[in-house]
């Protein structure tokens, strides 16, 4: 239960931050599964943002090599890496 | 909170200092003059093991951790004058070893790193183009997939050891429809047909380090010469430049401890109106500011890299320490020609090169500017 209650609680969070860049690129909408790099919600430089929000929320290492595309590719995609790394 | 080094750092800082002053400074003047690259002082530096530093024991480094690496820069920018062997090293470190070390297959970071390592090898990064140098990720170099190979066809300039490089990591789109997601990195040793260099760069300062411009022209890679995975290429060259942002400017610290040493010795023997020139408040003030400048510019850049060996990203620390840091170096570079009045003028005193130095490290690894938009990024700007 704890679990499905964390679960919720991260995609909310990074559901937030990507609402929040998103506006600040002028991108109205996102889902779950949308490219947020092809969709320029995420630049260069957000992603390293995003690498930040990310280890200081939720409390994990992120490594050069893990920030690639696919990782960060879309909100589901962040939340099933974080969640990876959370249950490890 | 802990702002001491260890004893084993002190000593190793000894060592790096006895070794720089010893071996890296001979005819310099002449060197800068002519555009000279110091081979020796390179295969020496490599040899002390300053290039594979930060690069693991089983890569044939040196295992160090980024403190101890920016211990180690920092005396190194103490005690060997030619701050163009010391950029060149540092183009060398961070922008192809550390990119090959994080992103590598086994086999490429075997292939390479330790040849990397040894100094025998040089590797260079080439993402910048004539039509894209801030705007990084706008680049024109296009790859283009053909069976078990990749295509590479464009041009790339302000290349840093160009003209002596063994192994290129080039930046190029492979899907320009997805804009940077397209982008990706791959290795083009010497040699391979289609590469060349197009022409030598002439400049202001930091002239022992070679630079020039590079051309491919349907010049064709193994598939296996990709690094990372396709469209990593913003990722690589992102996690490169924190490294870069954080180090490179190490030995800018030990010039400016190294111009402040000079300063106030020549302001406690020149003497004019039957005093020490160190005497008057306007001399003395300058000697105190460079102080406060290389106090500041130690902290912030400390700071970043503790923040690195944390495991963290420190985008803004390393951008703030980046502008920072260079834009003191240049004004203690400044004070120190203006304490040694006509004769810091002069050639001969080797102050006016550090000046010509300094300037570009408000340009390259991203611009002031460009570490500014950073900045101001983080705060939703
Ligand atoms: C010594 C040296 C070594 C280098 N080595 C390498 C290397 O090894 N490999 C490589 O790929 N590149 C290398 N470079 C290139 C370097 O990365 C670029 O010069 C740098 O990124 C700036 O690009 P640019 O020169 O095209 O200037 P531009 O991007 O054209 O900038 C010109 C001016 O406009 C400002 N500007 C641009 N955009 C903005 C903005 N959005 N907001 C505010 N101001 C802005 C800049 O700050 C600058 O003042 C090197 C450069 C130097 C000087």
């Amino acid at each position: 239960m704890t679990e499905q209650v964390e679960n919720v609680n991260v995609k909310d969070q990074i559901r937030e931050f990507v609402r929040e860049a998103a506006q600040r690129k002028g991108v109205s909408e996102v889902t779950d599964d949308q490219s947020l790099v092809e969709s320029g919600v995420i630049d260069s430089l957000g992603i390293f943002r995003l690498v930040a929000f990310l280890e200081e929320s939720f409390r994990v290492r992120i490594g050069d090599e893990e920030i690639v595309g696919e990782n960060f590719e879309s909100i589901a995609g962040i939340e099933r890496f974080v969640l990876n790394k959370l249950n490890r | 909170m802990n702002f001491s080094w260890t004893d084993e750092q002190h000593a190793f800082r000894r060592e790096v200092i006895k070794f720089a002053q010893g071996e890296l400074n001979d005819d310099l003047i002449e060197r800068d003059r002519n555009e000279q690259f110091f081979c020796e002082g390179w295969k020496k530096c490599a040899k002390f093991g300053i290039q594979g530093l930060p690069i693991p024991e089983e890569y044939g480094g040196g295992g160090a951790d980024i403190l101890t690496t920016v211990c180690a820069l920092e005396a190194l920018g103490y005690g060997c004058r030619d701050n163009g062997l010391i950029f060149s090293i540092n183009a060398h470190m961070w922008s192809a070893e550390i990119p090959l070390l994080s992103f590598g297959t086994e086999e490429q970071k075997k292939q390479y790193l330790p040849r990397l390592v040894s100094g025998e090898w040089v590797g260079i990064h080439a993402m910048t183009e004539p039509g894209s140098g801030s705007d990084a990720y706008s680049l024109k170099t296009r790859a283009e997939r053909k069976g078990d190979r990749y295509i590479l066809n464009g041009s790339k300039t302000f290349i840093t050891n160009a003209q002596l490089a063994d192994m290129v990591i080039v930046f190029a789109n492979l899907d320009p429809a997805k804009g940077p997601a397209g982008i990706s990195a791959f290795i083009v040793e010497k040699g391979t047909p289609g590469f060349s260099i197009s022409k030598k760069l002439h400049k202001m300062g930091l002239r022992t380090s070679p630079m020039a411009e590079l051309a491919f022209t349907d010049c064709e890679v193994p598939a296996q010469n990709l690094l990372g995975k396709e469209g990593s290429g913003t990722a690589i060259f992102t996690a490169s430049m924190e490294w870069e942002r954080i180090c490179i400017l190490a030995s800018h610290l030990g010039a400016m401890q190294r111009m402040l040493e000079t300063s106030t010795s020549y302001a406690t023997d020149r003497k004019q109106f039957g005093q020490p020139i160190g005497k008057f408040p306007a001399v003395a003030g300058k000697i105190a500011e460079m102080d406060i400048r290389l106090e500041a510019s130690r902290l912030l850049l400390y700071k970043a890299a503790w923040l690195k060996s944390q495991g963290k990203h420190p985008l803004r620390e390393a951008a703030i320490a980046k502008v920072f840091v260079s834009e003191a170096c240049i004004k203690t570079a400044q004070d120190a020609i203006q304490i040694h009045g006509g004769y810091g003028y002069m050639t001969e005193f080797q102050i006016e090169r550090e000046l010509r130095d300094a300037i570009s490290g408000t340009i390259y690894s991203g611009t002031t500017e460009v570490q500014k938009m950073i900045i101001a990024g983080l705060h939703g700007l």
